[in-house]
């Protein structure tokens, strides 16, 4: 009798819970598919007619959501990867070559992923006016890509301290080179930690909202985000059906890439504990 | 989504691969002196980026929160960090912060144990699970988007509440201090949960059955396994959960600032969003920087929690 009460109960919270977070995402769904000029102001439960492509179009150009999607993925690949590979070099470094003073460079370069965001930002903006990096794309790409590097190196680095060393000392023996053993050895062998590394990395700068807004104003230079957090400001103006339309075409890319890369997200989580 | 987890202590390997010469001969000296040189190459990109474009800025910002923000900018001393016991906003803002450090603590800990302990075993817990995952993968602004959705005034939740006869409790959930922050600390759990209950799932597996059985056999109830067997077990895995949920909830800025750009007036404001306000709208530099500053404080202090336990576990 107990044994059924509890499993009861247990589905009950179940099912409660499940619909808490289910029912917002549901709502988005919804809405979005639902014709701008269909919209009469009160929030829809089931779906209707279809105007979800009518919606992202309008997204597109009402918020110029299209070029800072695009934007948005040549920072979040490029810096990425760049972070990563630069990230892979210092971990390479800082484990398996013999340095002095592992623990500082070590503080060093991860001390960046501890602080807020918020300490870098005026001193950064200050000078991107003074050498004319403000609002370029190059400047987005230097300050992402460095904000990726300290946790990529967190990653890599715990990574490389599970390589096994004799790899590394029969390459010693046989007179290999710093240079060819990073690219020929150590690179191939950390393959996958820098796919994950670079998942997340990749999934930070797409999400990045501060300083997408602080540092890039122009529609062609402006992360996706920061476009999203305008295309939200005119919320009334455009009607919601655009705005959330917006939201999931932003979201479109990190959900795929997530969902795909589970496992990779998972594993990673459990590699840092 | 930035996940900050603990380092393992970086200082345990062993210190050169070469065993050092009793008298180290100039040949030798010139091969190890290469070898840091090539080392020092490998390191460079991050060190100087990293030391240029990060840790430059923050120590000016920590240098420029001791000047005021007169026109001629002066010394100051500790008159910003004075704002936070005069300033009626920042006075809010701490408020805030301090509401959401609890929120975030708690709810999605809470929530993840429970629905991580719910879904480990049923028939369509996938299902549930994938429900509480979605809103990890979403952004911060797409959050406040669909959040906003539900909870304006002419939203879905307040014609939820009218439709099954609940109007009176049908409110402007953003508008009135204390309940926006408490609202919008629950929208963070709603997306920071995710995270916590697949962590906490990777904890449960690692749990040996044997263990509870051992339980079972010796007449503990569910509630006695869950508190005596697993929960200790769960131990270095809450620890994760806490400090990280609770450093990223301060970080936060994005959720904030696309739902209610700290407004009404600067009612639901944390230290996050302030310096931003201080800094880049009211042009008050000296002011946002003593606020990045003691945000950064409350961050190392909740990173602490759950760095610590690397060196314990290593006895460093």
């Amino acid at each position: 009798m107990t044994m059924h009460f509890g499993r009861v109960l247990r589905n009950t919270v179940l099912i409660l819970l499940s619909l808490l977070w289910a029912v917002p995402s549901w709502l988005l769904l919804v809405n979005a598919f639902v014709p701008a000029k269909e919209y009469t102001g009160t929030p829809h439960w089931l779906p209707g007619s279809f105007g979800l492509f009518d919606n992202f179009s309008q997204a597109w150009n009402e918020a110029d959501l299209g070029p800072a999607m695009g934007n948005s993925l040549l920072y979040a690949v490029v810096g990425s990867l760049v972070a990563v590979l630069i990230a892979t070099g210092a971990a390479f470094a800082v484990v398996i070559m013999p340095v002095r003073r592992r623990v500082l460079w070590f503080w060093l370069i991860y001390s960046g992923t501890l602080l807020p965001l918020q300490v870098f930002l005026r001193p950064l903006f200050l000078s991107y006016a003074r050498f004319d990096l403000y609002d370029t794309q190059i400047g987005m790409f230097l300050v992402y890509a460095t904000i990726s590097i300290p946790f990529a190196f967190f990653l890599m680095r715990n990574y490389a301290t599970t390589v096994p060393r004799e790899v590394v000392e029969a390459a010693r023996m046989d007179g290999a080179s710093w240079w060819r053993m990073f690219w020929q050895i150590h690179v191939p062998l950390s393959k996958s930690a820098m796919v994950a590394a670079f998942s997340f990395q990749f999934v930070a700068i797409w999400n990045d909202l501060l300083f997408g807004i602080t540092f890039s104003t122009s529609d062609n230079i402006r992360p996706a985000i920061a476009a999203l957090s305008e295309l939200q400001g005119s919320y009334s103006a455009v009607g919601p059906p655009v705005v959330l339309a917006g939201a999931l075409l932003v979201s479109l890319p990190t959900l795929v890439l997530f969902f795909s890369a589970q496992r990779f997200f998972v594993n990673n989580l459990k590699l840092t504990r | 989504m930035r996940t900050t987890t603990a380092p393992p202590s970086a200082g345990h390997r062993p210190p050169s691969p070469e065993p050092r010469p009793l008298r180290p001969d100039p040949a030798r000296r010139r091969v190890a002196a290469r070898e840091r040189f090539a080392a020092g190459a490998f390191m460079t990109p991050a060190v100087l980026l990293v030391g240029v474009v990060l840790l430059a800025p923050f120590a000016t910002t920590v240098y420029r929160s001791f000047f005021d923000d007169h026109r001629h900018s002066g010394f100051a001393g500790l008159h910003n960090y004075q704002l936070f016991l005069t300033d009626d906003a920042l006075l809010r803002s701490v408020e805030n912060t301090l509401l959401w450090v609890v929120g975030t603590v708690a709810l999605p800990f809470a929530l993840g144990m429970l629905i991580a302990c719910l879904t480990d075993a049923t028939r369509w817990s996938r299902f549930a699970r994938l429900c509480v995952i979605i809103p990890y993968a979403l952004s911060g602004a797409a959050v406040a988007v669909v959040w906003n959705f539900v909870l304006s005034t002419d939203g879905a939740l307040n014609q939820l509440l009218s439709a099954v006869g609940l109007e009176s409790l049908s409110t402007s959930w953003l508008l009135d201090w204390p309940g926006n922050t408490l609202v919008i600390i629950c929208v963070n759990a709603w997306q920071a949960t995710g995270v916590a209950v697949i962590l906490i799932l990777v904890g449960l597996q690692g749990i040996p059955p044997e263990t509870l059985e051992a339980a079972s056999l010796d007449g503990a109830g569910p509630w006695q396994r869950f508190r005596h067997v697993v929960l200790p077990q769960l131990r270095p895995v809450s620890i994760i959960v806490i400090g990280m949920s609770l450093a990223n909830g301060l970080k936060s800025f994005d959720l904030l600032w696309v739902l209610t750009r700290g407004g009404p007036g600067r009612a639901t404001e944390t230290l996050a969003v302030s310096m931003y306000q201080e800094t880049f709208l009211l042009q008050r530099p000296g002011a946002g920087s003593a606020i990045a500053v003691v945000l950064t404080v409350i961050v190392l202090g909740a990173s602490w929690l759950y760095l610590r336990r690397q060196f314990d576990e290593k006895g460093a």
